[in-house]
């Protein structure tokens, strides 16, 4: 007990250290991907899976599909992270079929020519999907990253969570610039 | 004795008054202390509660760094008039958000000590909470709330309002219920004051206080009083028995006694009276027998016929004297201003015409005119000047010596002489009737004069009274009131 609250803590510090660094210069200082590598990390904390059969619950695992930009952040952020008393592990995949006990999957934008086969495959699995790829949301991704005036924000459509069966936390939807519900352009 | 602002029942209202002042003046602030206690304490809860409620709902705001959905967070808090200001602040300190009504200053960030999740202070005139925000068991910000204490100054200003209301009412209850109660102490009081002020300024013991059952003590005092006013009137009633009494046989005994009087002096005059016809024959026929047959007669028949004659001469001028003294038990005293000296020098000529060549050395003074009826102060002078005449017959050369003297409402007249006096002892037998010092055959006389000077002066309003003593003189004083004293 006593060791996994010390490692929460730490990473607790290490998300606290991103959330003062991002205000500090209200502008991505270190790399645009450290901080959607701590955002994949939150989403998680306000979002709920259905229990599957074929996924482990009793750790948590955030799954990069395609090429990976995150590079050695990813890693970093998650290192000794803790979800709901979860350890969080991170796997790199190169197809959607791999996504087997993947709570949020990120599709790199290396995946553009594949993009509706993935969402509908990872939605059917009930899995989250994150992605930076430009009209994600739109195309029936659930959290899409987007950047205005050099932050990083994030759109969400509801819509393909709930057929995914996740709940989404309205904390979440409130501080997202965009919530969809459904196919096609934001409300 | 005027009512005075002291009554009792004055005292006891205002006693009533101040303590049920005092009482409702501490319940009240202890109310109202109590009250603002808790009152504090609520605002403190209800600060917390919108604290945490910011909190929880800036989380994905802080985590997410999303300023602007924070400040929508506090921007809710418009809907509490009391809130003034509220900031989030980051884990560091830096302000993430914040709302302000009216322009309010800017907050510093709040110092938390660690293992706190919230601080809440006071000062004049606002109240400041800072709460740490937690997620997933993590601080991740801080929120900081300041309201103003309008609401527990407004409440403190009602409670004063209410307050000062209840006092008053509560006071006028008060007054009212302390006139009723306090009656049974002090009516009975005022009771008994009335009834001592009557007793003491009528002196009528007739009247009582009423009675009353409670309280004990009240009971005792009204019933003991009442007690002693009939004692007193009981003790009244008899004293003006006894007086009454008492005056009835004084009035009968004087009466009895005038009538005894006036028997006894009508039977002295008519006793005197009737006797001088059988006298007028003893002394007609002794003359008769004396010019009869005195030249038959021999020396000792001649003297005892002289001896019957002389007897008959003294019995009369005795029973003169006695219907005199009977007189002046009845007559009249007329009083007017008389010269005193021309009286003296009437009355020693008269006595003057018994002296047969004795040597006399009159000294009289210059004597005041007195208030006198003079018919009667002329047998006084004379008695008087004829005693001295008389008890100096012994001496070569008699000295008779007629003042006045002046004291203090009368005025004092003496007659002294150097004659044979009189022993101190029986001076108090001087001017009874028929009282003689000397015997009949030393000096003549009836026994009646002084007492006939003592009726006349005493009717005169004055005394008499002598001093002597064996053979050194005798002198007599009698005294007037002087003029304008008692009559």
């Amino acid at each position: 007990m006593t060791a996994i609250r010390r490692r929460s803590l730490a990473a607790a510090a290490a998300l606290l250290a991103i959330c003062v660094s991002t205000s500090e210069a209200q502008s991505p200082p270190r790399g645009e991907y450290e901080i959607k590598a701590a955002y994949l990390f939150t989403f998680a904390r306000f979002v709920e899976w259905p229990a599957r059969s074929d996924r482990d619950d009793s750790s948590f695992t955030i799954c990069v599909l395609g090429t990976d930009p995150f590079g050695a952040a990813l890693d970093t952020t998650l290192a000794d992270a803790v979800i709901r008393g979860r350890k969080v592990g991170a796997r790199r995949i190169a197809a959607a079929e791999a996504a087997t006990g993947c709570h949020v999957v990120f599709v790199s934008a290396s995946e553009e020519r594949r993009m509706a086969a993935t969402i509908s495959s990872l939605t059917a699995s009930g899995t989250l999907t994150v992605s930076d790829a430009p009209k994600f949301a739109e195309r029936g991704g659930m959290i899409q990253f987007v950047t205005a005036a050099n932050r990083v924000r994030f759109e969400i459509n509801l819509m393909s969570a709930r057929d995914a069966g996740l709940t989404m936390s309205s904390e979440l939807l409130r501080v997202a610039s965009a919530v969809r519900n459904g196919s096609g352009p934001a409300e | 004795m005027s009512k005075p602002h002291g009554t009792i029942s004055r005292r006891l209202t205002w006693m009533n008054m101040l303590v049920s002042t005092v009482a409702l003046i501490i319940a009240g602030v202890a109310f109202a202390a109590y009250d603002l206690a808790t009152f504090r304490a609520s605002i403190v809860r209800n600060l917390s509660i919108k604290a945490q409620m910011v909190g929880s709902h800036s989380v994905t705001a802080l985590l997410f760094n999303d300023p602007a959905a924070a400040e929508e967070t506090l921007a809710a808090l418009r809907a509490s008039s009391d809130v003034i200001r509220a900031q989030v602040f980051t884990p560091d300190g830096r302000v993430f958000a914040a709302y302000s009504r009216d322009g309010s200053p800017a907050l510093p960030p709040p110092q938390i000590p660690p293992g706190l999740t919230e601080v809440s202070e006071f000062d004049a005139s606002s109240v400041y909470l800072a709460r740490v925000i937690v997620s997933d068991g993590k601080p991740v910000g801080i929120v900081r709330i300041r309201a103003d204490l309008q609401e527990m100054y407004d409440r403190l200003a009602r409670y004063a309002l209410i307050e000062i209301s209840v006092l008053l009412v509560s006071l006028a209850g008060a007054l009212l219920v302390s006139r009723v109660s306090q009656r049974a102490i002090s009516r009975p009081l005022a009771a008994v004051a009335a009834v001592a002020r009557q007793v003491s300024q009528d002196k009528d013991y007739a009247v009582r206080a009423p009675h009353v059952e409670t309280p004990y003590e009240l009971a005792v005092l009204v019933d003991s009083f009442n007690a002693m006013l009939l004692e007193i009137q009981q003790r009244d009633r008899s004293l003006q028995d006894a007086q009454a009494q008492l005056e009835a046989r004084v009035r009968e005994r004087t009466e009895e006694l005038h009538a005894s009087n006036s028997e006894l002096e009508a039977f002295t005059y008519s006793v005197s009276h009737d006797l001088r016809a059988p006298l007028r024959h003893i002394t007609g026929f002794a003359t008769l027998l004396h010019q009869h047959a005195g030249a038959s007669l021999d020396d000792q028949g001649r003297r005892y016929l002289t001896t019957i004659t002389d007897a008959a001469a003294r019995m009369a001028t005795l029973i003169d004297d006695l219907l005199a003294f009977s007189r002046m038990g009845r007559a009249n005293v007329s009083k007017r201003r008389v010269e005193l000296s021309q009286l003296v020098r009437e009355a020693r000529d008269e006595v003057s015409a018994d002296v047969n060549g004795r040597r006399i050395a009159w000294e009289i003074h210059d004597l005041p005119p007195v208030d006198a009826d003079p018919s009667l102060l002329r047998p006084v002078l004379v008695n008087l000047l004829s005693n001295a005449v008389k008890y100096t017959g012994t001496r070569n050369e008699a000295r008779i010596e007629v003042g006045t003297e002046s004291r203090a409402g009368e005025l004092v007249v003496f007659v002294r002489d150097n004659g044979v006096g009189f022993d101190m002892a029986y001076a108090h037998k001087l001017f009874g009737v028929f009282q003689r010092l000397h015997r009949a055959d030393e000096f003549s006389g009836t026994g009646i004069g002084l007492a006939n000077v003592r009726r006349i002066i005493q009717r005169h309003g004055g005394r008499t009274w002598a001093e002597g003593a064996l053979d050194a003189g005798a002198t007599f004083y009698f005294s007037l009131p002087s003029q304008g004293g008692a009559s």
